[in-house]
């Protein structure tokens, strides 16, 4: 059952490609809004032990071993969510049915990529699967090969190939420890030697090649340019599951089950964790570009996310997996406003507009949701995730740590609501008169995050307890 | 480790670093996005060498040989979409120099 994850979108990859391009132009989008949907509902609804017991025909062709556990269902839950918000994003803002069918094409791809990435059990499938997703996403930076997208796509290029640099060096000293590239071998290989120079240093590598695909912050520079040069559905993408999937996920899939979290530099993952916080928010108050504003904000959630992993206590990372599901849903939701912005507008330089939510409530409505959650207003879902990681903090003793998190709370809150208030509040902008809210395909994924937004801090309980406590078990 | 072994270790993982050093220089240096881009592939032969010495140093060629020829092949595939960039690059601006790309700021 597992490798139909995979094989399903390459098969509708081809199944695109195959016949001529006239006949399957059209149809393309509604195969790729349909996959992640049945993804969705596959996860949502079904449990995992269900998925293992169906006995697959492919297991002989695929000599990596695929497996799903409590954290990898979370993330491919979001992973469903994000690529149907960004189809659907791409359908109404890419113009030409050229670019749009490119659009769905490389979406399919990275699609792929990330369902493998959270399945594989391999650190170098790991690799390739990173990488798979990582080619996509260049492509679709560059996709209208103007000048911005072109510098970003470039910067985001090289520095994710300094990442697999250091990832490659990383597992080239992992198989000469180990001998092998499974987890399972890795991880008693590294449990064997704790105290050897040369797992010390391929665990320090693996770390920092991870960093800069997160973009944690000192190693953060391609970030904001790549988000805000891309087109607006390559945006939502990107900054809603690309880099979570390649960046983050690995981190804490690496960091608790291959390494051990006593064998990894905790310290070093909560120090980067809070910088990350204070000088993501800190740049993002400066900001005048709508999206790059919400690419540093990106880099101050993921900060979070961080912390709790660094912390390791099995409640900090419930807190950490949780607040990157959240991250996901609100993030994806403020690209797509920002995208709905800029499809009426022509621009997401903040200073040339102001009273926005008068011509485009669903809009300002559902940005406002978006960023109290961010921001932690109960009784909305950032709120729970935070207040998780903050009450793990300060039980594991950490306090200075948890006054950190708590305080960049409001400085969230800080430059949010100043952006609310220069976009969507106060007086109109003149020469705005004839704006008109956006189509029902850019409002529609808007209005359907901002629900789930408010449905999972609703209903935190039952999330909780079915989706995210689970996830301490793999903390063995 | 044989004494074979050791003479063999040290003449390789002293050419990874060597391949390293010189990538990051390259990289570090350069003005030009194609020499940019040739730094980074400096930098992945370096890795490339060091799986390779992995697999001398455990015995274990097959799945070596393995992950080498697969990393020969995705590290085709970035350079080829780094060279399409780059070529766009240059149809926009009519120059492949580092310093033309600075618009993105803040």
């Amino acid at each position: 059952m597992l490798p139909l994850f995979i094989l399903v979108p390459l098969f509708c990859l081809i199944l695109l490609n195959v016949p001529p391009k006239a006949i399957v132009k059209r149809p393309a989008f509604w195969l790729v809004a349909a996959l992640p949907l049945v993804q969705v509902f596959l996860t949502a609804f079904h449990p995992v032990a269900v998925w293992d017991e169906i006995r697959n025909p492919f297991n002989s062709y695929f000599i990596f071993n695929l497996s799903v556990d409590a954290l990898s269902t979370v993330l491919l839950l979001s992973i469903g969510i994000v690529v149907f918000i960004a189809a659907l994003v791409g359908r109404y803002t890419l113009s030409g049915e050229t670019q749009r069918f490119n659009f769905f094409n490389l979406l399919l791809v990275a699609f792929l990529g990330m369902n493998a990435t959270v399945m594989v059990q391999d650190i170098f499938a790991l690799y390739v699967f990173i990488e798979v997703t990582a080619v996509a996403s260049f492509i679709l930076i560059a996709m209208q090969k103007d000048k911005p997208a072109l510098e970003g796509a470039f910067k985001y290029i090289i520095l994710s190939v300094v990442a697999t640099v250091l990832m490659l060096s990383s597992i080239a000293l992992i198989v000469m420890a180990a001998g092998d590239t499974s987890f399972a071998a890795v991880s008693s290989a590294i449990r064997a030697y704790p105290a050897s120079v040369l797992v010390k240093v391929a665990v320090n590598l693996f770390l920092c090649g991870l960093f800069i695909k997160a973009g944690i912050v000192p190693f953060h520079g391609w970030l904001p340019d790549a988000y805000s040069a891309a087109p607006s559905s390559v945006s939502v993408l990107l900054a809603g599951i690309i880099t979570k999937v390649s960046g983050v996920y690995v981190l804490i899939r690496m960091v608790v089950t291959v390494f051990g979290i006593e064998q990894s530099p905790q310290a070093v993952l909560m120090f980067v964790g809070a910088l990350s916080i204070v000088a993501g928010a800190l740049a993002a108050i400066g900001q005048s570009d709508f999206k790059r504003m919400l690419a540093y904000s990106s880099v101050s959630q993921v900060g979070y996310i961080i912390l709790g992993l660094g912390c390791g206590t099995p409640l900090a990372l419930a807190g950490a997996v949780f607040h990157l599901f959240n991250h996901a849903l609100f993030k994806t939701l403020l690209f797509v406003n920002a995208a709905a912005v800029q499809e009426k507008l022509g621009t997401v330089d903040m200073n040339k507009m102001s009273g926005l939510s008068v011509k485009m409530p669903v809009t300002g409505a559902t940005s406002v949701v978006a960023l109290l959650s961010t921001a932690g207003i109960p009784p909305l879902s950032g709120f729970w995730s935070k207040l998780i990681i903050a009450m793990a903090l300060w039980q594991s003793g950490q306090y200075a740590y948890t006054i950190i998190a708590v305080l960049a709370s409001v400085l969230t809150l800080a430059y949010f609501l100043s952006m609310q208030r220069r976009v969507f509040f106060g007086k109109l902008q003149e020469g705005l008169e004839n704006l008109t809210e956006a189509r029902l395909g850019l409002i529609l994924p808007a209005i359907i995050l901002a629900v789930v937004t408010v449905g999972v801090g609703l209903a935190f309980p039952i999330v909780l307890d079915k989706l995210i406590l689970p996830v301490q078990n793999i903390l063995k | 480790m044989s004494p074979d072994l050791t003479q063999v270790f040290w003449p390789f993982s002293a050419a990874a670093i060597l391949l390293f050093v010189m990538g990051t220089y390259y990289v570090l240096v350069t003005f030009n996005l194609i020499r940019a881009l040739i730094g980074v592939e400096i930098l992945i032969k370096g890795a490339t060498l060091l799986i390779i010495l992995a697999g001398y140093v455990t015995g274990n060629t097959g799945l070596t040989q393995a992950l080498v020829i697969t990393l020969i092949v995705i590290e085709v595939v970035i350079m080829v979409v780094a060279g399409g960039v780059i070529l766009c690059v240059y149809r926009n601006n009519k120059s492949i120099d580092v310093r033309e790309l600075r618009s993105l700021k803040g």
